[in-house]
C-alpha cells in the first residue's frame, strides 16, 4: 500500500475511534491462550474489516496502563510494542497490518 | 593411540548422525590422523552378540585400557530402578554405563539426553531417565555428583539436540591427544570454549534484536526472532552463529527461532502445546528475558531503542 492510501486510512481508524466505535479493551489478554484466541478470531476476518479489526483487538487512541501496575513501568502503547513498525507508523503483527500511530494502543501490545 | 568406546541409551541416534556427518576432521580422520581406535559402536562396531560383550567385559577388567567413554542417550531407569527397558549385551544399560565408567580416562557425555536428560526426560519422564551426571539442573544424575573419571574429571558434558559434529571431534580429539586436562568446563560442565558465548554472539539479526525490530513469521530475513517467534539466542549458550552447521548456517540464519537446546532445561515448559515457537509473555513481557537484563532495564531499553531506529533497520537489508 502507497504511503498516501496508508495515511489516509490511518486517518480514517482514527475517525471510527473517535466517533465512538466501541472495542473490547478488556479483558488484557495476558496469556497464551488468551493470545492465541484474539488471533484466531481475527484470522477469522476479511482483509479489508477494519473495524472488526479494531473491535476484536481493543484498540483505544491512548496508550493503556494496566491498573495496579506499580510505578507505570508498564504502559502499552504501539510505540513500544514489538509489532510496530517506528519509521512506517505501522503495525506488522500479520492478522493486524494496518497503519497505526504511536499512542495508540491495543490487547495484542507486547514489548 | 587411544581407545575409544560409544554406547547409546535411551535416544534417537541423531548424535550419531552428526558425528558421522563431521568433515573437519571426519570420523575417519580420527582413526587415520589422530590415532582413535573406535572398540566399537553402535552404528560401525561388526562384533555382535558374545564378541560384543566380550570387548564390554574387557574393558571392565582392564584387558583392555578404556580411553574414552562416550555415552549418548539417557540412562534408563525404569521400571521400578531396574533399568530393564534399556537392556543391552544381555543387562540393563545403566549397569555398562557405571562400570564402563568407573574403568574409563574420560566419559563424554554427547546429546541432550545423555547430558541432562533431554527430551525422553520431559514430564512426566515415563522412562525414568536420567543423564549420566545431571537430571536437567539437578547436578547428580546416573553416576552421582561426586563422579569422577580415572583422569579426575566429572562428565564433560556436550549438550546439543543434536550436537554439532565439531563440537564432538574436537573434544574427542583434544582428549584423544593428551590434552584433557586443558578442557576447562562451565557449571555444567559444558566445555567453555564452546559454551561461554552465546547462540546470539554472530547473529546476523544482532542490529534487529538492537532496534528491537521484529521478525513475524518463519524464513523472514528481515528482524529479529526473539520478540514473538521465541527465539532463546540471548539465554543460550553455543557457538552455532560462530561454528556454523554445514559451515553454511544456522537455525536463526536461516529465520528459524534457538530453541535453547544446549541448555538443561531443554525442552524449554514441557513442551506444552503453544510454547514452542512463541515468546512466552506474562503482561506483554517476555517471560525469559536476555541474560542478565531486568524487567525494569528491558522495558527502559525498548522505548529508548525503538526511538533510536533508523529506517534501515525496518528494511530487508539482505537483497539477492
Ligand atoms: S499489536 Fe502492537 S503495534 Fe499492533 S496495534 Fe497492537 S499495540 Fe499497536
Ligand atoms: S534471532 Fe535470536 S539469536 Fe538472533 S539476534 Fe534475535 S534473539 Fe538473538
Ligand atoms: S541454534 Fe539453538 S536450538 Fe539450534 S542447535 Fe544451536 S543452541 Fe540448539
Amino acid at each position: 500500500m502507497v504511503q498516501m492510501e496508508q495515511d489516509a486510512l490511518r486517518k480514517h481508524l482514527r475517525t471510527l475511534l473517535e466517533e465512538g466505535l466501541q472495542t473490547e479493551v478488556e479483558p488484557r489478554a495476558y496469556t497464551s491462550e488468551d493470545i492465541n484466541h484474539l488471533v484466531h478470531r481475527l484470522q477469522s476476518l476479511r482483509p479489508d474489516d477494519y473495524e472488526g479489526k479494531l473491535q476484536i483487538a481493543g484498540f483505544q487512541l491512548d496508550p493503556y496502563r494496566p491498573p495496579g501496575e506499580v510505578g507505570g513501568d508498564i504502559v502499552q502503547s504501539c510505540e513500544t510494542c514489538m509489532y510496530y513498525v517506528v519509521h512506517r507508523q505501522y503495525c506488522e503483527l500479520p492478522e493486524l497490518a494496518i497503519p497505526v500511530e504511536k499512542d495508540w494502543s491495543c490487547r495484542l501490545w507486547r514489548i | 593411540m587411544a581407545n575409544l568406546l560409544w554406547l547409546q541409551g535411551g535416544a534417537c541416534s541423531g548424535n550419531t548422525m552428526s558425528f558421522l556427518n563431521a568433515e573437519e576432521p571426519s570420523a575417519c580422520d580420527l582413526v587415520t590422523d589422530f590415532g582413535i581406535n573406535v572398540l566399537w559402536h553402535p552404528s560401525l562396531g561388526v562384533e555382535l552378540g558374545d564378541n560384543l560383550q566380550k570387548i564390554l567385559r574387557d574393558c571392565i577388567s582392564g584387558a583392555i585400557p578404556l580411553d574414552i567413554f562416550v555415552f549418548e542417550g539417557t540412562v534408563v531407569n525404569a521400571p521400578n530402578g531396574t533399568g530393564q527397558w534399556n537392556r543391552f549385551a544381555a543387562r540393563p544399560m545403566k549397569e555398562w554405563v557405571r562400570e564402563l565408567s568407573d574403568v574409563a580416562q574420560y566419559v563424554v557425555a554427547i546429546g541432550d539426553c545423555a547430558t541432562w536428560g533431554g527430551i525422553p526426560a520431559t514430564a512426566p519422564n515415563p522412562s525414568d531417565s536420567q543423564g549420566l551426571q545431571f537430571l536437567k539442573r539437578n547436578h547428580g544424575g546416573a553416576l552421582g555428583k561426586e563422579f569422577r573419571s580415572k583422569a579426575g574429571l566429572p562428565v564433560i558434558n556436550i549438550p546439543g539436540c543434536p550436537a554439532h559434529p565439531d563440537w564432538i571431534t574436537q573434544i574427542v580429539v583434544a582428549v584423544a591427544t593428551g590434552r584433557g586436562a586443558e578442557v576447562a568446563l562451565d557449571d555444567f560442565q559444558r566445555p567453555k570454549t564452546f559454551f561461554q558465548s552465546f547462540t546470539q554472539t554472530g547473529c546476523t539479526r544482532n542490529m534487529h534484536f538492537a532496534y528491537k525490530v521484529s521478525a513475524t513469521e518463519f524464513g523472514q530475513r528481515k528482524g529479529c526472532l526473539y520478540y514473538d517467534l521465541g527465539c532463546r539466542g540471548p539465554m543460550t549458550h553455543s557457538p552455532c552463529n560462530r561454528i556454523l552447521w554445514n559451515r553454511q548456517s544456522s537455525k536463526t540464519r536461516s529465520g528459524m527461532p534457538c530453541l535453547g537446546c544446549t541448555e538443561p532445561e531443554f525442552p524449554f515448559f514441557d513442551l506444552a502445546p503453544g510454547t514452542v515457537f512463541k515468546t512466552q509473555t506474562v503482561m506483554g513481557v517476555p517471560k525469559d528475558l536476555p541474560l542478565g537484563v531486568d524487567k525494569k532495564g528491558y522495558i527502559a531499553l525498548t522505548g529508548a531503542a525503538k526511538n533510536a531506529a533508523p529506517a534501515w533497520a525496518e528494511e530487508d537489508i539482505f537483497v539477492v
